[in-house]
């Protein structure tokens, strides 16, 4: 492990400008941790996009199995970012 | 049920059976239904096994005083003109209207009479007693007479105005529901089932476009109504005014790679507030923020200047006046609608965009021709007459990828990486890589796909990543100023986690790695399901 996989000050940094206020102490970790949930799901649903695209036109840009694409992130990230709006 | 009945029952049968070709029972048995159902239909009158007054004389004796054996016919005098009268009630022709003894009997809706009829004899009805004004206890010199007992009030209207259906403020009940997707076919078209054939249409209020309102990195939609095609520049004496349609910014992060295609990416691209880079921090910049303090921005946007509009601004300094125009491109971007009240807050915000687009001047000026130097440059007024005359410079960034780009130059002064500014008008970083990376990598290798998450994905993967900050903090704040803090604390992030339970809990179904941020140790984080 090379570096820190939670570079903390700059989650804070962004967390408090997005917020616009002050901190509390172990916030930003939980935010982290919902953070990390929100990957997840979003990974779920470009994979499964992935998948879709791959099989259905194959030239998607999505191989079948492969890797995930840009494309499939871009297109699911609007219903998972809708989950997960508090 | 008593061996009597049930006599009683099967003799009664054959005698019906003998009189009038009625299968059910004359004498009604407690376990035999009073009526028939009504989809046995149209039987004979005598089906309605009803015992009506009349046929309440009926003799009903117990078993001593029936002479009717089991299995003989009635042969005595009084048992055959028993049976013949009880026969004759059935078929009386008034006996549908007299319904009442069968009923009182059944029905809740009798018993309740039966009551009523009890009650009506010895109650009376309420009367309701006249109200009595309460008398105010206040002082009798301030009772002014007949206060309240002016014109009656006209009633207040509860409709809605005319006026309103057509000045529509909200955009949900703009647009009248989309019609099937099915194309306009002639009548004689030979289309077989394409006509029944209905998509499925999603509500305008379930939207997702519309679910984030609001939130800045949602408007896609009306920020890519700005068009990619073209800018209008305005030089009104000192001010540039300028319409900007692409986040230089956005432009710069997408050069190297070819990944432009999608309409999605336009639009995440235009409507994602651009990261600006403040570290750059040239002193003599800092010294010109004072001097534009005073309100030297107007948020109209007038159609594109051309060259030949005088310009007024050269003792300002033509790096100035750029600054002002990206600076006003960022700023009419933001307050387009809003740009009336926001006049302090968009002079409140220049100073940090003053930096902002100074880089963005160092990222522009290959094209441009002038310099953002800080002494002024003799040719950059013939530069930047050149400029105006073309189209705009981020749309010609857009259009053309100019060979003297290189992504050493396009990191001109940047340290790492790109600084957003939120909503607040504060800057903050972009979610890290490496982060990102290893999350991704991580979540990719536990779904079963490859665990190679490439340079675009990446990209996408950050980009969504502020995107989900965004929103998060939005809420944590909206939280916190719900409790009355100040203070965003942990009881407002489990609050939001407990919203995301009930919203979406089959993420929870897996297992994730997670590291701890002080002890970097993994934890194995398994959650709760409810289907598990």
């Amino acid at each position: 492990m090379p570096k820190s996989m939670y570079p903390r000050p700059t989650f804070k940094k962004i967390l408090k400008a997005q917020s616009n206020r002050a901190i509390s102490k172990d916030v930003d970790i939980l935010v982290f941790l919902k953070y990390t949930l929100f990957m997840q799901a979003l990974l779920d649903e470009a994979r499964i996009e992935t998948k879709k695209a791959g099989g259905s036109s194959g030239g998607g840009g999505g191989a079948a199995g492969g890797a995930i694409t840009a494309r499939s992130v871009r297109k699911v990230r609007e219903g998972v970012l809708r989950k997960f709006k508090g | 049920m008593s061996d009597s009945a049930r006599k009683k029952q099967r003799s009664s049968l054959r005698i019906s059976d003998a009189t009038n070709t009625n299968p059910s029972t004359l004498y009604t048995d407690p376990v035999t239904p009073y009526r028939r159902a009504t989809s046995a239909g149209a039987a004979t009158p005598g089906s309605r096994s009803i015992r009506t007054p009349g046929t309440a004389r009926t003799p009903r004796g117990g078993p001593a005083t029936r002479p009717i054996s089991r299995r003989a016919a009635p042969t005595t005098p009084h048992a055959i003109r028993a049976l013949r009268e009880r026969a004759d009630a059935a078929r009386t022709p008034g006996r549908v209207r007299r319904r009442s003894g069968r009923v009182q009997r059944e029905t809740p809706r009798d018993i309740l009479r039966d009551l009523s009829r009890v009650l009506a004899r010895d109650t009376r009805p309420t009367e309701p007693s006249p109200l009595i004004p309460s008398r105010p206890s206040r002082h009798s010199a301030l009772d002014l007479p007949d206060l309240e007992d002016g014109p009656e009030p006209v009633a207040p209207r509860l409709s809605i105005p005319l006026g309103d259906m057509y000045d529509d403020d909200d955009s949900i009940h703009e647009a009248p529901p989309r019609q099937s997707i099915l194309p306009n076919l002639p009548d004689d078209a030979d289309n077989g089932t394409i006509q029944s054939l209905e998509f499925g249409r999603r509500a305008l209020s379930e939207d997702p476009r519309l679910m984030y309102g609001g939130r800045l990195s949602e408007r896609f939609a009306d920020l890519s109504e700005l068009g990619m095609d073209g800018d209008e520049i305005e030089v009104d004496g000192i001010f540039v005014n300028r319409r900007r349609t692409i986040n230089p910014e956005d432009i710069l992060d997408q050069v190297p790679e070819e990944d432009m295609d999608e309409t999605t990416t336009q639009m995440m691209l235009t409507g994602r507030r651009g990261g600006r880079p403040s570290d750059v921090d040239l002193g003599v910049f800092g010294e010109m923020e004072d001097e534009t303090e005073e309100p030297t921005f107007r948020f109209t946007i007038p159609p594109r200047m051309q060259a030949t509009i005088p310009r007024g601004d050269e003792e300002m300094g033509a790096g100035d006046a750029m600054d002002e125009t990206i600076l006003e491109e960022e700023e009419g971007e933001q307050e387009q609608e809003q740009e009336d009240e926001e006049q302090t807050y968009a002079g409140a915000e220049m100073n940090q965009d003053e930096t902002a687009g100074l880089v963005i001047d160092n990222d522009t000026d290959q094209q441009l021709g002038w310099e953002s130097d800080p002494e002024p440059n003799p040719d950059e007024d013939a530069d930047l007459q050149a400029y105006r005359e073309e189209i705009s410079a981020i749309d010609r960034s857009l259009q053309t990828q100019s060979p003297e780009r290189t992504p050493a130059q396009k990191r001109i002064g940047r340290q790492r990486r790109a600084l957003n500014v939120s909503r607040f008008g504060l800057e903050y970083p972009s979610v890290p890589t490496a982060t990102v990376k290893m999350l991704a990598a991580g979540f990719a290798k536990s779904q079963g796909s490859k665990a190679k998450i490439s340079k675009d994905t990446l990209e996408a993967l950050v980009q969504t990543s502020d995107f989900f900050f965004e929103q998060v903090g939005e809420d944590l704040a909206a939280y916190a100023q719900h409790a009355g803090r100040k203070v965003i604390e942990e009881s407002d992030v489990v609050a939001l986690m407990k919203r995301y339970v009930s919203l979406s809990y089959r993420y929870f179904t897996t297992t994730i790695d997670v590291v701890h941020p002080f002890t970097h140790t993994y934890a194995n984080c398994t959650f709760f399901s409810p289907h598990t």
